[in-house]
């Protein structure tokens, strides 16, 4: 499949760098995301990624460096702000309630309303009917939105998260470790959905640790270590063993390698 | 779930009620009464402790002794709830009412809508002042202010001189009421003392009196306006200060008789409770019989009566059957 | 884009189990179980008539009034242990004001009200702040109203009750409208009733049809990812104690003006009433599932049984007996559709 070539990044890291304290979690990270494009963020845990995620989505400032929006300087200062902006960002624990059903968690935080806006009276039938629709386009089809969101796999609840964050505009979608929990079947699932978000034009950043997932459907790869980007690569400028090559350490995994396998043959 | 299931979960819970009707139903109702369609009710603020357990003894006896059904409520000190026990009382076709009424003034409405439904009623407990206003044609009990000016003499006689007033129900005007009767007739100072909640946490309660007799060494007596208290709390005070102090209180229980018996506790003002009981019943039923109002419009008093080392024989045996 | 299959393991659902999960229908079915059964063992013949009725919805209005608010409140995912002692605390305020203070009765009942606000903005406050759970912060409130309503009552009456309160300046039309009783087939019901019914309905329509009843069944259902998906789990939790505390005043301003007066420990216990009503109501203690209308029935089978258990002439000391069997069971059932709804796999 060939990627949409979009000339200008929508979300751009220009050496941004994050530190608590006198801990440093990140330095000098430059990526640049394009819509209708999947950028993964590869690395392994404690490489910075769930850092770049909070900077990303608006939970922490930037300690350094320039976030560019289209091309534009911004700050955040909460979750909220960036979902203003229209980036979308779909944690691990997916922020659905598990007990409300699932055309009510479609619409949480961002209810349709009817009558006199103000007074906030739900117009629960334009909720049922489209959130019974959106799933239906990413390719969902339920029965029944009434039901609980609990009652879906592990899958389908990541679908109608990210069928969600479509919805509501997101330009650029993040996705937290999606498949990280999920088994062969389901992570198939989640990842046709990625594509079809790429389809409609979305800029998916897709962050793991599972390299086979993000070569699937990446269209550019960052691998992260140790806080800093220590590689970056085009999807039709790599193959899958050097990512993974990459991902496990590279020239470092080979001394190690070298060492091993000395001491295991006294 | 299957219906299945749950059907037999319904049957079951029904069946387990039905069960509770069996036996509850024994002590409210007598088998067959030769007046059995006269329903007495009784509908206290009590809590179903040692105290009104007794009355409500009593009660069931003047029952069982007429042949009378009975239906005996008790509040536990929610005016709002006895009110509407009351109304419901009216509704559910009492032929007489007794009602205590420390909170005479939550209960008005309801007596007066017994009365204009035609129901005879009557107060017992408490209540002397008020049951006029109730619409009530006499109250069967105790005064609780004689009843502590009597124990104040009493104190004055056991030559006391400071005595201390623990008041275990802040809410009950009935026990400020007998401090203040026995600071009428005491010579000495009465000094009123809060334990509220003190029943339930008689450990807590002995403490407080405790610290209280430590911080006074001229306190000499304590008026203990409950038996549990007296025994579980004031004479524990007193023996654990090394004190002695004369102890009097208000109603018994079996631990307090033995106290007055081993001449630990001075004397029990008995305002005979299970009468009280009892004779609620009966009132109702010689007016509802025989259209007898008894009282010539004013209380019928059941104390105080005094049990003393000299009585307290004859009343353990009594109370041990739970009669007195 | 290839079509996503629908999952074969989607069963087709039973319209019974359909019916069974929602919260209120188990309250039902039980209270109409409940029902018969007194109605049979009924020695009066009144159970089931309209004046067995006058009887068993004045017990339960006053309970069921707050029993909503805190069931709205327990589905957020929070306590409130105070919303008994507040029913005593207004009405003494209430009684103080109008007797003590001269105020009218209106100007004073709006003053009691505020009050209440106050206090339940203050419990949503602390329990935001310090984190603690709402059990042991209300707990507290409970403790402090408990003492004040005591001491206050005695500095400023010298006894332990308010009264003379029907002297206060439209003491009687703020009776015909909070604690008067109206004829009905016969039988005088509390206009507490109409009241609580009002409320249910508002409290019903609130959860179900409005964006804030969904930031209720989010903040407790998952309050991390409500917060995530941007709803004000804090503003919505102290809405609702704030409303949990002005219900209570409401009440106990209608006891007082019934009652012409109150003693400084009603309300006390009442608290856990109001719980087990929401329990067995179909609303979990854990939070997140629950309905209005489930605490009303609840309610409406605590007044079963005040006055079903006396006209059937039991010893009335099987009602709490009774009450903690109707809970076990309740809880039971409740946890058993949570599960259902979460996923359970076999």
């Amino acid at each position: 499949m060939s990627a949409k070539k979009s000339a200008d990044p929508i979300l751009e890291l220009k050496g941004v760098g994050k530190s608590f304290g006198n801990v440093v979690a990140l330095r000098d990270v430059d990526i640049a995301v394009f819509p209708g494009q999947v950028t993964c963020v590869l690395g392994d845990n404690g490489a910075g990624k769930s850092t770049l995620i909070k900077i990303l989505s608006g939970v922490h400032k930037a300690s350094e460096g320039e976030f560019l929006i289209s091309g534009q300087k911004t700050e955040f200062n909460s979750p909220r702000d960036a979902m203003s902006k229209g980036i979308a960002t779909v944690f691990q624990d997916l922020a659905t309630v598990p007990l409300m059903s699932v055309w009510r968690n479609f619409f949480l935080g961002n209810e349709p309303k009817k009558w006199w806006k103000p007074l906030g009276i739900l117009d629960t039938k334009f909720a049922k009917e489209t959130a019974k629709a959106e799933l239906l386009n990413m390719g969902i089809d339920l029965r029944d939105t009434n039901q609980a969101i609990g009652t879906l796999s592990g899958g389908e609840r990541q679908a109608v998260a990210i069928a969600r964050a479509v919805y509501f505009g997101a330009n650029v979608l993040i996705l937290d470790e999606p498949t990280s929990a999920l088994g062969v079947r389901q992570s198939g699932i989640v990842l046709k959905y990625i594509l079809a978000a790429r389809e409609r034009g979305v800029a998916v950043i897709f962050i793991t640790h599972n390299p086979h997932h993000a070569f699937l459907v990446g269209d550019h790869f960052y691998l992260l270590n140790r806080g800093r980007m220590i590689a970056s690569f085009v999807r039709e400028k790599v193959q899958l063993d050097e990512l993974i090559q990459a991902m496990a350490g590279g020239a470092e995994l080979d001394t190690l390698t070298h060492e091993i396998s000395v001491i295991r043959q006294d | 779930m299957s219906w299945k299931k749950f059907a037999a979960l319904a049957a079951v819970s029904s069946l387990a009620l039905a069960g509770c009707a069996a036996t509850g139903g024994d002590t409210a109702a007598p088998a067959a009464g030769d007046n059995a369609d006269i329903k007495i009710c009784v509908y206290t603020h009590g809590d179903g402790g040692t105290f009104w357990s007794v009355a409500q003894a009593g009660a069931e006896a003047a029952a069982a002794d007429l042949g009378v059904t009975l239906d005996y409520q008790g509040s536990t000190n929610d005016s709002a709830k006895q009110a509407s026990t009351i109304e419901a009382g009216v509704a559910g076709g009492c032929s007489g009412i007794a009602a205590s009424a420390p909170d005479a003034e939550a209960i008005t409405d309801a007596m007066l809508a017994a009365a204009a439904a035609g129901i005879p009623t009557v107060t017992m407990n408490s209540g002397s002042s008020v049951f006029r206003d109730l619409g009530a044609f006499t109250h069967v009990g105790q005064d609780e202010i004689v009843a502590g000016r009597e124990a104040g003499l009493r104190f004055n006689d056991l030559g006391a001189t400071k005595i201390l007033c623990p008041i275990q129900e802040a809410a009950n005007s009935g026990l400020t009421d007998r401090c203040q009767g026995a600071r009428e007739t005491f010579t000495g100072e009465v000094i009123d003392f809060n334990i509220d909640g003190g029943l339930a946490d008689l450990a807590g309660s002995a403490a407080k009196i405790q610290a209280a007799l430590e911080a006074d060494p001229a306190i000499d007596g304590i008026f203990a306006l409950n038996a549990d208290i007296a025994t579980g709390a004031a004479l524990v005070a007193s023996d654990a200060t090394g004190r002695n102090a004369i102890i009097g209180t208000v109603d018994m229980s079996a631990d307090a008789l033995t106290a007055i018996k081993d001449g630990k506790m001075a004397f029990a003002v008995d305002q005979q409770q299970y009468a009280q009981g009892y004779m609620s019943v009966v009132l109702l039923f010689l007016n509802i019989t025989n259209a007898h109002e008894l009282g010539g419009g004013l209380p019928i008093y059941t104390g105080p009566g005094f049990v003393t080392a000299d009585n307290v024989d004859k009343v353990m045996e009594l109370v041990a059957a739970g009669t007195r | 884009m290839t079509a996503v299959k629908t999952d074969e393991r989607v069963q087709r659902i039973s319209l019974f189990t359909k019916a069974l999960r929602r919260p209120e229908l188990g309250a039902l079915i039980g209270a109409l179980v409940i029902f018969t059964v007194f109605a049979v063992v009924d020695t009066t013949g009144q159970f089931a008539q309209l004046q067995g009725a006058a009887g068993w919805t004045k017990f339960a209005a006053p309970i069921g009034i707050v029993s909503i608010f805190v069931a709205l409140l327990m589905i957020a995912g929070e306590f409130d242990l105070s919303s008994g002692v507040m029913v005593g605390s207004a009405g003494l305020l209430l009684g103080n004001l109008i007797s003590e203070a001269n105020m009218g009765v209106w100007p004073a009942i709006l003053t009691t009200l505020v009050f209440a606000a106050f206090v339940g903005l203050a419990n949503g406050y602390l329990v935001i702040k310090t984190g603690l759970p709402s059990f042991i912060v209300t707990l507290a409130t409970f403790f402090v109203l408990k003492g004040m309503n005591l001491a206050v009552t005695k500095l400023i009456t010298g006894t332990v009750r308010v009264d003379g309160v029907d002297t206060g300046e439209g003491f009687e039309t703020a009776r015909s409208w909070f604690a008067t009783k109206i004829e009905f087939g016969g039988a005088s019901f509390q206009v507490s009733v109409i009241w609580w019914i009002g409320f249910t309905i508002f409290a019903t329509w609130l959860l179900t049809r409005t964006t804030f009843g969904n930031w209720i069944f989010a903040s407790g259902g998952d309050p991390n990812a409500a917060r995530n998906a941007g709803v004000p789990v804090a503003r919505t939790k102290i809405t609702l104690f704030v409303l949990t505390s002005v219900a209570a005043a409401l009440v106990g301003c209608m006891t007082l003006l019934e009652l012409r007066g109150m003693q400084a420990g009603q309300g006390i216990g009442q608290e856990f009433y109001y719980i087990i009503a929401a329990a067995v109501g179909g609303t979990l203690l854990t939070g997140g599932a629950g309905s209005a209308i489930g605490a009303s029935i609840g309610a409406i089978i605590m007044g079963f049984a005040a006055i079903g258990i006396p006209y059937a002439l039991w010893d009335q000391d099987w009602v709490s007996t009774f009450l903690g069997v109707i809970l076990f069971l309740a809880v039971l059932v409740n946890t058993w559709l949570s599960k259902q709804a979460k996923g359970a796999r076999k």
